[in-house]
This record gives C-alpha cells, sequence and structure tokens, in this order.
C-alpha cells in the first residue's frame, strides 16, 4: 500500500518538478516502487524533467476519460525498472481533471506501489486542489526568499483546512546558499522553520548540477553526482527520511557545491 | 583599480534580520490565528457558541446544498475582530 504525497508550494519556479523527479529516481534506487503522477495539467513538466516526454503515450486525461486504466497509461523510466510516470496532457485545461478523478486514480494504483508522489502545479486553485486531493501528507518547496516562504506558509494552511494537518506537512528549503547564510544576507533554515512550524525534510543547495542535469534529462542523481560531496546525495537524504530513517538534516549540509577559482580569489580577497 | 582587487569591502549588515523581520510580520499575522476563546471571554462571544456553530453550519449546507459534514466553521481572534470562518467542501 502506498504512502501518497502531493509536492506543492504556493510559489511558482521553486522547483517542485525537478524535486519531485529526483525524489521519485532516489526512492527507485532503494528499491522503492515509485508512481509520479503529473498534476500540472495544461503545462506538463514532469516527463521532460525525467527526460521521458519521447515515450509518453497516454496520459492523465486518456485515464480521466476511460480511454485507459492508470496502469496502461503509466510510463516506465529507462533506468529504474520500478520508477513510474502518469504524465499530464498538455492540450487540457486543469478544469478537465476534478480532485474525484485524482482520487479515484490513486486508488487504482494504491496497491501497486510504495509512494505515489503527485506533482502540484503552482497557485492555490483548482490544479492544487486536484494535486492534494488524494494525497495523506505533503512535501512543502520553498527557496529561502520572503515571497516563496509567505506562500508556503499559505499554502501549510490551505493543506490543514483540506485535511493534511501540520504533521504530516514536511517542508523542503531548496536552492539554500550557505556563504549567503554565513554572510548574514540570506535567512538560515532555523528562521524558516520557525516562521513556518513544520519540520524539515530537506535543504538542497543551490547547484549548478541540477540545471546540468536538468538540460540533460537526466536526474541529478543519474547524471554523475552521486558521490559523497554531491547534490544528488541530498535527494538520497530525503528519500531515506520518506522511507522512516531517522537521518539528521544536518547531513544535507555536507554537501558543498564547486566553487570556481575566481570564486575562491574573490573571497580571500574579500570582494564577494 | 588594480589595488582596489586587495582593498577588503566594508563590511556591511546582512539583509538577513530585515528579512526575519519582515517575515515574522507577515506569517505571524496570518495563519497562527488565536482560538476566539483566548482572548474573549465566555460572556461577550455568547456561551451557547457550540449552539451557533451548528446553526452557521445547518444555514451554509442548506444554502450550498452540501452534506453538514463538508461545513467546517471556525471563530477565531484577528486584531480584536471576532472572524467567523467557514469552509465549504463541494465535492
Amino acid at each position: 500500500m502506498a504512502k501518497i504525497y502531493v509536492v506543492t508550494s504556493g510559489k511558482g519556479g521553486v522547483g517542485k518538478t525537478t524535486i519531485t523527479a529526483n525524489i521519485g529516481c532516489a526512492l527507485a534506487s532503494f528499491g522503492e516502487k515509485v508512481c509520479l503522477i503529473d498534476a500540472d495539467v495544461g503545462l506538463k513538466n514532469l516527463d521532460i524533467a525525467m527526460g521521458l516526454e519521447n515515450r509518453v503515450v497516454h496520459t492523465i486525461l486518456d485515464v480521466v476519460n476511460g480511454k485507459v486504466s492508470p496502469k496502461e497509461a503509466l510510463v516506465r523510466h529507462k533506468q529504474f525498472k520500478e520508477l513510474h510516470l502518469l504524465a499530464a496532457s498538455q492540450i487540457a485545461t486543469k478544469e478537465m481533471l476534478s480532485p474525484e478523478d485524482m482520487k479515484r486514480i490513486t486508488s487504482e494504483l494504491y496497491n501497486d506501489f510504495d509512494f505515489i508522489i503527485v506533482d502540484s502545479p503552482a497557485g492555490i486553485e483548482r490544479g492544487f486542489r486536484n494535486a492534494i486531493a488524494p494525497a495523506e501528507r505533503a512535501l512543502v518547496i520553498t527557496t529561502p526568499e520572503l515571497p516563496a516562504i509567505t506562500d508556503a506558509d499559505r499554502v501549510i494552511g490551505l493543506l490543514d483546512n483540506a485535511g493534511i494537518s501540520e504533521e504530516n506537512v514536511r517542508l523542503i528549503i531548496n536552492r539554500f546558499k550557505a556563504r549567503m547564510v554565513k554572510r548574514g544576507d540570506m535567512l538560515t533554515t532555523e528562521d524558516i522553520k520557525e516562521n513556518l512550524a513544520v519540520d524539515l525534510m530537506g535543504i538542497i543547495p543551490d547547484s549548478e548540477d541540477i540545471i546540468v542535469s536538468s538540460n540533460r534529462g537526466i536526474p541529478v542523481i543519474l547524471n554523475g553526482n552521486k558521490g559523497r560531496n554531491s547534490v544528488g546525495r541530498v535527494f538520497e537524504n530525503i528519500a531515506s527520511r520518506l522511507r522512516g530513517e531517522m537521518l539528521s538534516i544536518d547531513k544535507d549540509f555536507e554537501t558543498t557545491p564547486n566553487k570556481g577559482f575566481l570564486e575562491l580569489i574573490k573571497r580571500i580577497f574579500g570582494r564577494n | 583599480m588594480f589595488f582596489g582587487l586587495f582593498r577588503r569591502k566594508k563590511k556591511k549588515e546582512g539583509s538577513r534580520k530585515d528579512a526575519k523581520d519582515r517575515l515574522q510580520a507577515i506569517v505571524s499575522g496570518r495563519r497562527h490565528s488565536v482560538p476566539v476563546r483566548e482572548v474573549i471571554s465566555h460572556e461577550v462571544v455568547g456561551t451557547p457558541d457550540k449552539d451557533m456553530l451548528g446553526q452557521i453550519k445547518r444555514y451554509v449546507a442548506q444554502r450550498f446544498k452540501v452534506e453538514e459534514e463538508n461545513v467546517r466553521v471556525q471563530l477565531e481572534e484577528h486584531n480584536g475582530y471576532v472572524v467567523i470562518i467557514t469552509n465549504v467542501v463541494f465535492h
């Protein structure tokens, strides 16, 4: 029986889809059966983030219209045989899907997976309501900037109203810049946690590796980023926590993105 | 210009404190509302608030043609006002 998570944020562009893809891969690398559902109908990005855009035959809309069953619409990942995607349709609107449809689809997949992760669209309207409808737990993504954090706060309130209480909500801070925090120019993880009053699931450093892997359509843990100090390690940490391991958040700080020579020189001479 | 490279920048105070203060101001007034009973006495709100909430529930359920369990009514205090929040689930 699957644990059903929704990945949401309120604000767009904070990294929901990239994080969903990478957590899915990390979980699958541990042998978990994972189904990722793209609920961003009309825009659809999850297939692209996973490099599966050419493999999609059926979409969630085909399932809603009864053309195929949810299982028939799944696309299997190239490397991870236990990782599946239910892609969104681009030629549709969020109104063509209802929260009941989402509940029905996930209930049909419930017994075949260990994790079902729904990637929510930005915003708090119909698409958001569709995405959260089947979920029992939520991963709220934010970056360390005020607009993203205040939107995350709003979303946590809405999740509570929808029956996903704070103890079932975890926060992931994306694009964290340790150097800016050290300099006193960025909110610390404690500042964010204190104000949002939910526990942390992970802290993902700002990393060029994520952009590179996204360009290639290869999730970051599969793109040569599995080393001890790589950003891929953070996704593995998050996956471990989702599996119930008590892994300290401090482990996420052990990854340090590579700094260029010029950056190093600037730091030495205090120009940064 | 060359020697400028070696000159240390004057240390400015970081912007973290500004961000933290602003975040606190925005968030504290929004989600973490106080249950009305903690700030206003029973006499002021009216003791039978259960009855009041029930009546609102019944009215809203009838008005919007939904089941009563799909209506959630909460009393909260916001900046000195008693606010009645009603959530209706339509599906």
